[in-house]
């Protein structure tokens, strides 16, 4: 491929699986660390519903055993990563029999329409306005305008989610408060479930592009501002060329190259963003699977949610830079 | 559709496997609709009379050395695919429970613990051979006590299945089974439908103890996933549901004001219905300086609990006069106790609680808490993070504490994590309801506290029992009265005096402090249908998430709206 040599394309993926494999280890190691196990967390819960639970010790003790969890810690890890290889992660715990992956095909779809669209959005949004705010030629008010929007900017994604909440759901009633479709709606394609999925999106796209699309206007407004005072643009001026052209042609086209890569290297940020909102809207992505298996301690669906975010996350990383020196051809790894 | 329809709540979020149905793996929902209109129990025990009602099941007899027990079943009942329900799909049921090795399996371990055998005589009789004698086995396995109990399953479809991982769910096939009145229609994470089965085995039936005269009145069920307490408030508001899982005072007046068809379990103040679990503070009698009864006992003269009422619970509910929940199978215990002088005031006495700490060589230090060797005398209640009641009254708790001298504090714990240090012993005070267990007897919550149970901190005590680590002479002589109690027929007239000779070492111990009755604030909307459980129209309890809800649904009569 143009600009990317073997050695290059073999050693970033050696990277990309030595990625894997930390973050496959940390998975593992820490939700053991914190106290108690899937099986007592079980036993709690069921004791929550009945007022407790004659025997627990007895059924702890079989369910551990059937989950080999009172195997020695290092036969655990060995399983675990020979299942990972294969992406079988097992049953869960808190919801036996249901395969993990069952869950997280069930829950993967949201989290990527999600992200896809907020995604799209405040990158688009916020390399617009950065361009605006650079350009000349943009009338005093919009720039006057578009700092005030983001005001979100240094505000977590969840805080800005409480904020949305009060004011659109609660206050004034306008979108759902949780959810990811509305009571009553059967799951199907059909516009009525659209709707109502659009519905029940806005305020968690809300939440993830107010405090997102700040940082992209604002380096691409610094981007600009450097693009801006080179030749080839004071030759594009002084050949008359329509400022809208010259604008998008000359100035943003150059200007967005180190965004994208800026894009690549915070997408691990985004997930995270996006888990956290899903929480607090009780969205039925990943976000809410993993936190509901935090709570549970339920540790097959915490790894095998954990590691496919880990996974699309460093792929989506790994692909962008294998196609990097196809969309800014200054960039090659060849030669090196 | 809402004439046709009634409409309940679920608490506790998704239902995350909606179309597993196999209740013995634990963590699968059943309180989704299924043991409340699907499965129908053996019998059912009226909270308001203490007495065991029959179902599927017309007696359950045991030999007077309480070891043999004989279930006779209704004739005439069949599963929903026609097939005849009898003596074959119990022992079946049984036998799988008994074969499981690993004993994990839902109520695995219980029927071990008691059943050496079990044996059809006949197609509507079934006889149990137990280990020992249990006056409770009918009580504790087969009446629905608190919330569910063991379900039978239909041995044409279970035979040779994994009982681990069959899911039960074939819409084709009619899965899941039942025998009761409605067939689950369609299951997902949020809602779960029911229509009645008009070919149901009790469609000529008359039972009148549990309000059944032929097919209730309802053709349609719905369990609804509802989410917030804001949302339940608007739908209950709207008139969209028509029975709401627990709401809190503020939640029910403000439904009220907009749907003034809603209506609680007392008509007026305090509207509620006490909840089996009684909620107390339990102190960690292992360690230090929580080991001395005299600094238990200050901290239940100084705590208020009147005040803990009026705060934490808006005036909702009442102090607990004794560690049991006050029904009326157990006011003959409860008369017992308070009248041989062991209940504990509403109000603070904080002078007669300083005094015992100061009689243990505590002194007021200049950071105005007692202190001795250096060290302030404090305490450190932890809360389940999951149960804001809780948190409210350890809140109040603290500050009646802190003003007494002692510096308290609460740590809210996430659930699991909770449970554990409570088990293992990692606690100097949680607020918990550990005394869980007696409806309509004393043993069973009494059991809990006896010696057999305790284990030395950092090692896992069983199901919560005597996870306060109560032990020594006091228990002993207790854990041997609470033995013999353990071998009585239920109601023989021994009970009553043997449990207030017992309960004096416990008070004396003091090793939790009961502190109030558990209220649920269990709303039912009266515009469409009429007949919800009431204190006066008290067939039995309101609990709309148990076992016991066939019971309830035969009772519901249109309103004519």
């Amino acid at each position: 491929m143009k600009g990317i040599t073997l050695g290059y394309f073999l050693r970033r993926l050696g990277i990309f699986f030595l990625t894997i494999w930390i973050a496959a280890t940390l998975i593992y190691i820490i939700p053991r660390m914190a106290p108690g196990d899937p099986i007592t967390a079980m036993v709690s819960r069921m004791s929550q519903q009945a007022g407790y639970i004659e025997n627990s010790d007895k059924i702890i003790e079989g369910w551990k055993k059937r989950f080999g969890l009172d195997d020695p810690w290092y036969i655990q890890y060995g399983r675990y990563l020979r299942n990972l290889a294969t992406l079988d992660f097992g049953p869960s715990i808190a919801l036996f029999p249901t395969p993990v992956k069952e869950i997280v095909v069930r829950a993967l779809p949201w989290t990527l329409g999600l992200l896809i669209v907020s995604i799209t959005l405040f990158f688009f949004i916020g390399n617009f306005l950065g361009a605006l705010l650079a350009w000349k030629k943009t009338p005093a008010f919009v720039r006057f305008i578009i700092p005030i929007t983001m005001v979100f900017t240094s505000v977590p994604a969840i805080l800005a989610g409480l904020i949305l909440l009060y004011v659109f759901a609660f206050k004034f009633n306008i979108f759902p408060s949780i959810g990811s479709y509305g009571r009553g709606v059967q799951p199907g394609w059909d516009w009525g479930f659209v709707q109502s999925v659009l519905w029940h999106g806005m305020l968690p796209v809300i939440s993830l592009v107010v405090v997102t699309f700040g940082y992209w206007a604002l380096g691409m407004r610094g981007m600009m501002i450097t693009v801006e005072g080179e030749d080839y643009m004071t030759l594009a001026q002084a050949k008359g060329l329509n400022p809208f052209y010259s604008l998008y042609r000359y100035m943003i086209r150059n200007a967005i190259l180190p965004q994208i890569t800026s894009l690549a290297l915070t997408l691990g940020t985004s997930v995270g963003g996006a888990i956290i909102v899903e929480y607090l809207f009780a969205y039925r992505g990943m976000g809410t699977a993993i936190f509901t298996a935090i709570r549970n301690q339920d540790y097959p669906v915490i790894q095998g949610g954990t590691f496919l975010l880990v996974v699309t996350t460093a792929l989506a990383v790994f692909i962008l830079d294998m196609l990097y020196p196809l969309i800014d051809p200054r960039i090659s790894h060849e030669g090196r | 559709m809402a004439l046709t329809t009634v409409i309940f709540d679920i608490d506790g979020g998704n239902v995350t496997s909606p179309t597993n149905f196999n209740w013995m793996v634990p963590g699968t929902a059943r309180n989704q609709g299924m043991h409340q209109a699907v499965w129908e129990p053996l019998f059912i025990l009226n909270y308001e009379t203490g007495k065991i009602m029959p179902y599927l099941g017309t007696e359950f007899t045991s030999n007077e050395a309480l070891d043999v027990w004989t279930l006779k079943l209704r004739d005439g009942v069949k599963w929903s695919d026609g097939e005849a329900y009898n003596a074959d799909d119990v022992v079946f049921t049984v036998q799988l429970l008994l074969n499981d090795e690993t004993a994990s399996l839902g109520e695995a371990a219980n029927m071990q613990q008691w059943v050496s055998s079990v044996e059809k005589v006949d197609d509507l009789t079934v006889v149990f051979n137990l280990k020992a004698p249990n006056p409770r086995f009918q009580l504790d396995y087969w009446s629905v006590r608190i919330w569910g109990g063991a379900i039978i399953l239909p041995e044409h479809v279970w035979a040779g299945q994994d009982p681990f991982t069959f899911t039960y769910y074939d819409p084709e096939k009619g899965w899941p089974l039942g025998t009761g009145a409605y067939k689950l229609t369609s299951a997902s994470e949020t809602r779960f439908t029911y229509e009645r089965n008009d070919d149901w085995w009790g469609k000529d039936a008359s039972i009148p103890e549990l309000g059944i005269d032929g097919l209730p009145k309802p053709k349609y069920l719905v369990w609804e996933v509802t989410g917030s307490e804001e949302n339940k408030v608007q739908l209950g508001s709207s008139g969209e549901l028509d029975s709401i899982m627990d709401v809190t005072l503020g939640g029910f007046e403000a439904m009220v004001g907009n749907n003034p068809n809603i209506i609680g379990w007392v008509d007026g103040m305090p509207y509620v219905w006490f909840d089996p679990c009684p909620r107390q503070l339990s102190f960690n009698t292992a360690v230090a300086p929580w080991d001395d009864k005299n600094l238990r006992w200050a901290v239940a003269h100084i705590i208020d609990r009147q005040q803990i009422i009026d705060v934490a619970y808006e005036g909702t509910t009442i102090p607990s006069q004794t560690m049991f929940v006050e029904y009326g199978g157990l006011l003959d215990v409860i008369s017992g106790i308070t009248a041989a002088g062991m209940t504990l005031s509403t109000t603070a006495d904080v002078e007669a609680g300083k005094a015992l700490i100061e009689g243990a060589g505590w002194a007021m230090g200049t950071s105005g808490f007692y202190e001795k060797d250096g060290k302030t005398l404090a305490i450190e209640i932890q809360t389940h993070a999951a149960f804001i009641e809780k948190q409210r009254i350890a809140a109040v708790v603290v500050e009646q504490l802190r003003s007494a001298g002692i510096d308290a504090s609460t740590r809210n714990v996430e659930g699991a994590t909770w449970d554990d240090n409570k088990q293992n012993g990692n606690y100097s005070a949680v607020m918990d309801w550990d005394a869980c267990g007696s409806i309509n007897e004393p043993w069973n919550s009494m059991n809990r506290f006896t010696g057999q149970f305790a284990k030395p901190v950092g090692e896992r005590v069983v199901g919560g029992n005597n996870h306060v680590r109560w032990t020594g002479a006091d228990n002993d002589a207790y854990s041997a009265i609470i033995e013999k109690i353990g071998v009585l027929p239920l109601g023989d007239p021994q009970i009553v005096p043997m449990v207030v000779e017992a309960y004096k070492y416990l008070y004396d111990a003091m090793p939790f402090i009961p502190v109030t009755q558990a209220r649920k604030l269990v709303p039912f909307d009266t515009t469409y249908w009429t007949g919800w459980p009431t204190q006066a129209n008290n067939y039995n309890h309101p609990a709309t998430w148990w076992m016991s809800t066939h019971q309830i649904i035969h009772n519901l009569e249109p309103a004519g709206n």
